[in-house]
């Protein structure tokens, strides 16, 4: 199998085997969570088949065509990034759902959540793989619905509910904005293509010195930023918390918030090097790292602790990235490369561990929590080791990728000289104090100390191997990737940042690397932690107190008072708009008609009636035009409505018969059909309604009714003596062209059929979508209606 | 509605519009007719005895599930529009073969074909699965 047939199943494997998933479910019953492991394993073993060739330096790069008309194909990319990510995406998709068998009850709805799993693994690796924009951004969007789905999973908790839409609004909105950075991207560079990008260092210049430069950068990081919970968008992320606990630990820790750190790493080659790019990556990020760090003290939820460690961590990601000067772009870029990979693997296990403490003790409220080390010794042995990595202990991984950050931070305060070069390497370490102390936090909390008298179960213990068994090997990671980084440097590492920065990058990552400035900035961390570890609790009362005190100083705030506005607004907007009576939409549709046509007839004047008009009607049609007419003042006149619906369905039959005689046989067909089926519906209807019209119109409404039905008819008899012999130029028939290519292309007769299934099937697509959502529309209509009540 | 006279001969034409429905379908490419045709055809005549009978009296021995009808049909169109890309044509791109039975002689088999079949289905299944949820609203 080659590369890219390897990468094309390791996306669509997923969605195909999810889509049959609910079949497979009725055979497994409760074994299903096994074959989504299944499957994701499969995924992995894909990616794992391309990993020899990326690492040996080489990209793979392909193309199906989609419409190669319009440009617009499905193309896969892979590089060092994409595959790092593959892997990430893949391997940890692999633990949770094994997880998931132990975790979830059976009682759950079970094809339900692995189905979605499976759909958001598939959508987040066509995103790593994707080599146009616009496809990235599809999938971008498709992780966000599925994470939407995922944190509202229990649909009837309403915490659930505003998590997921508040998810929804932020990460989706954000994805609208990456579109317009990709479009004004487009219109710099002229291209959708990212590796043709990439790789063409002219476009590459011109990108950085086009006055639009500043504009597709804000866009796009904005997308990044709402993804990967930074600056002002980090609120929906401690709300998504409410998703099942191994979601949290796959979509909101390990992979899909790292989308934004991903699109960051992408574009990085394009926009870094530029002062715009050092103060919007690297300031946000710096921000993000501080302010999330303090706020985790506050958390007593131990997933709310986790969730500001994430943001803050990725905030750690993005100030690396971020890091960048004219002469060297990507400071920070093997640094972050390098956390990114270890964050994945120590946070996973933390996430995988709060779902054990909070799976046995049936509460997630630290508080509650303590000296649990001797019931559950696995499970305190794992989540230090994961939490140790977090606080940048040696010899675990995150005590490696830390002093890489410090390092990066270093220098990068370096080259700025000034206050900076103490600024900046301050920063980082206060961060990594922040990081200390909650780390500490959640080992002292729940498994240190005394064990609290009341609101815990008597017997608790470790869980099962189901469980444990994931949360072991990740914990087996974390020692070993710090024990031999050589390991993950090699096979992922530099593959990555030479794909980030564009050349071939050597790294050399040691345990041990002498009396450095950046161990001592590390020895300078725990020794600040411990002390702020001892005022954790005053640190946390005076934030609850602040915030207490001005309600307003708060993001949730705003976006709390913003989507009730909206509510109401839209309430308002739309009992305005669409008060009930279908006569009011007729009346707006046919005003704006008449106000479109209105524009080009006082344009032309008296030349709107052609001059040499042919009225050359043979008698029978003069015949039927007569019966039209006859019937359609019926239908207006008659006081009854079971004649006047007659006389409507023998207007509508004579216009089929007018249609035979203009040999149209197709069209006639259906225009008796659907005047046949409209009559039987209109039967339905009239049995459960009077017989006679009841209400009395008022004159002026009559009046105003007839002037516009008047004004409708003119505009029409105009356009159409215009359309058939009048001054519009008479453009070549369509038909000419339809009738010689039918045979010949489609191999088709009957024209009319030709194009509704072969040369416009594309839009038929369409309507016959829009017909089955129109159907359940209604469906929903006349079945939701009882819940309200 | 339910006089004896549509009842009468609602019974009379069923079989046969619905069999003259599937020879519209099947015709279409060639001749008049085709699946949207067709499935307003079908549409019609089970509405019609929907409105001889009763909802509620057919109800009680022929009850499919309209909403699958459409969701087959609308799959069935989706998956030949996209069968083309397995055999690495653009999307939509259709194929004609000739075909030669024993009894039916020279028969012509279009992908086209099967994308009208699913048209077929989705027109029926939304028109009577709407025609179906506003009649049970009561």
């Amino acid at each position: 199998m080659d590369s890219f047939t390897a990468i094309t199943i390791a996306v669509f494997l997923p969605f195909v085997l999810a889509g049959i998933l609910p079949a497979v479910a009725k055979l497994l019953k409760d074994k299903i969570g096994w074959y989504a492991s299944a499957t994701a394993l499969l995924s992995l073993l894909m990616v794992a088949q391309v990993a020899p060739e990326i690492i040996h330096g080489e990209t793979i790069q392909g193309t199906i065509e989609w419409l190669p008309s319009m440009g617009i194909n499905l193309s896969f990319y892979a590089d060092g990034l994409s595959i790092m990510f593959g892997f990430i995406v893949s391997g940890i998709g692999v633990i949770i759902m094994s997880y998931s068998n132990g975790y979830m009850s059976t009682k759950e709805d079970l094809p339900r959540y692995y189905q979605q799993l499976l759909f958001f693994m598939g959508s987040m690796l066509g995103m790593v793989f994707s080599a146009n924009t616009i496809q990235l951004f599809i999938f971008w969007e498709l992780t966000s619905i599925t994470s939407f789905m995922l944190i509202g999973y229990w649909r009837n908790r309403p915490m659930s509910v505003y998590g997921a839409t508040k998810s929804l609004l932020i990460t989706a909105s954000g994805g609208l904005f990456m579109l317009a950075g990709f479009l004004v991207l487009h219109a710099i560079t002229g291209t959708f293509d990212i590796p043709t990008i990439l790789h063409n260092e002219s476009i590459r210049e011109a990108l950085q010195n086009h006055h639009l430069f500043i504009y597709a950068l804000i866009l796009i990081f904005i997308g990044a930023a709402s993804k990967s919970a930074q600056g002002p968008f980090y609120i929906w992320l401690p709300n998504a918390m409410e998703a099942p606990t191994p979601v949290s630990a796959f979509l909101h820790s390990a992979t899909m918030v790292k989308a934004g750190i991903y699109l960051i790493a992408r574009i990085h080659p394009m926009f870094s090097g530029t002062e715009a790019w050092f103060i919007l990556v690297s300031g946000v990020g710096i921000f993000t790292m501080l302010l999330a760090g303090f706020l985790a003290f506050r958390q007593t939820d131990i997933k709310g602790i986790l969730a500001y460690s994430t943001i803050s961590q990725l905030a750690y990601l993005m100030t690396m990235y971020g890091y960048t000067t004219h002469e060297e772009p990507g400071i920070g870029v093997a640094a972050a490369t390098f956390h990114l990979l270890n964050h994945a693997t120590f946070k996973a296990c933390l996430f995988l561990v709060a779902g054990i403490v909070a799976h046995e003790t049936a509460t997630r409220d630290i508080t509650k929590m303590g000296g649990l080390r001797k019931e559950m010794p696995i499970t305190f042995i794992v989540a230090t080791i994961g939490a140790l990595s977090m606080a940048g202990i040696p010899p675990l991984n995150g005590f490696l990728s830390k002093e890489m950050f410090y390092e990066a931070s270093v220098e990068m305060g370096h080259l700025l000289g000034g206050p900076y070069t103490i600024l900046i390497p301050a920063l980082a370490v206060l961060g990594g104090v922040f990081t200390f102390a909650y780390s500490i936090k959640l080992i002292d909390g729940i498994f240190l100390g005394k064990r609290p008298t009341k609101g815990l179960p008597e017997h608790i213990h470790d869980p099962s191997m189901v469980m444990l068994a994931p949360a072991i090997f990740l914990a087996g990671l974390i020692i070993l990737f710090g024990l031999v980084p050589s390991i993950p440097v090699h096979n992922f590492i530099e593959p990555t940042v030479s794909g980030i920065i564009l050349e071939e990058a050597h790294l050399h990552v040691k345990l041990w690397h002498g009396f450095t400035t950046s161990l001592m900035m590390t020895i300078a961390t725990f020794i600040l932690g411990i002390l702020i570890y001892t005022q954790y609790d005053r640190i946390a009362e005076w934030q609850n107190r602040f915030n207490a005190m001005f309600p307003w100083i708060s993001v949730n705030y705003y976006y709390d008072g913003a989507v009730n506005n909206a509510k109401d607004v839209t309430f308002k907007f739309s009992s305005r708009m669409q008060p009930g009576p279908v006569k009011n939409y007729v009346i707006a549709v046919l005003l704006l008609t008449l106000a479109m046509f209105a524009i080009p007839a006082m344009m032309l004047g008296t030349n709107l009636i052609p001059q040499n008009l042919n009225f050359d009607v043979p008698l029978y049609e003069a015949l039927i035009f007569l019966f039209m007419i006859v019937a359609a003042l019926g239908a207006a006149l008659l006081p009854r409505y079971l004649p006047a619906i007659i006389a409507l369905s023998g207007l509508g039959y004579l216009v089929a018969l007018l249609f035979i005689y203009l040999q149209a046989p197709d069209l006639a067909l259906t225009q008796v059909l659907v005047e046949t089926l409209s009559t039987i519906i209109f039967l339905l209807a009239l049995v459960k309604i009077p017989q006679k019209f009841k209400e009395h119109i008022p004159t002026t409404t009559l009046a105003r009714d007839l002037i516009i039905s008047v004004a409708v008819s003119v505009m029409i008899f105009i356009l159409l003596i215009n359309a058939t012999q009048g001054i519009v130029a008479p453009f070549e028939s369509l038909s000419y062209y339809f009738i010689e290519k039918s045979l010949a292309l489609a191999g088709g007769h009957n024209i009319v059929n030709v194009i509704i299934v072969d040369f416009r099937g594309y839009d038929t697509l369409g309507e016959i979508s829009v017909l089955c959502l129109a159907a359940l529309g209604v469906y929903n209509l006349i079945h939701s209606r009882g819940e309200d009540e | 509605m339910t006089t004896l006279i549509t009842k009468t001969v609602t019974k009379i034409c069923l079989p046969l519009v619905i069999l003259f429905s599937i020879s519209l379908l099947l015709a279409g490419h060639n001749n008049p007719g085709g699946g949207f045709i067709g499935g307003v055809m079908f549409a019609s005549v089970i509405a019609l005895t929907y409105v001889a009978f009763g909802l509620d009296y057919i109800k009680s021995f022929f009850n499919p599930d309209w909403g699958n009808w459409f969701g087959f049909g609308l799959l069935l169109a989706a998956l030949t529009a996209f069968s083309a890309i397995a055999f690495s044509h653009n999307f939509f791109r259709s194929a004609v073969e000739f075909v030669h039975l024993p009894f039916f002689g020279e028969i012509e088999l279009v992908s086209a074909g099967l994308f009208d079949i699913g048209v077929y289905f989705v027109v029926i299944g939304g028109l009577l699965s709407i025609f179906k949820n506003v009649g049970d609203d009561e």
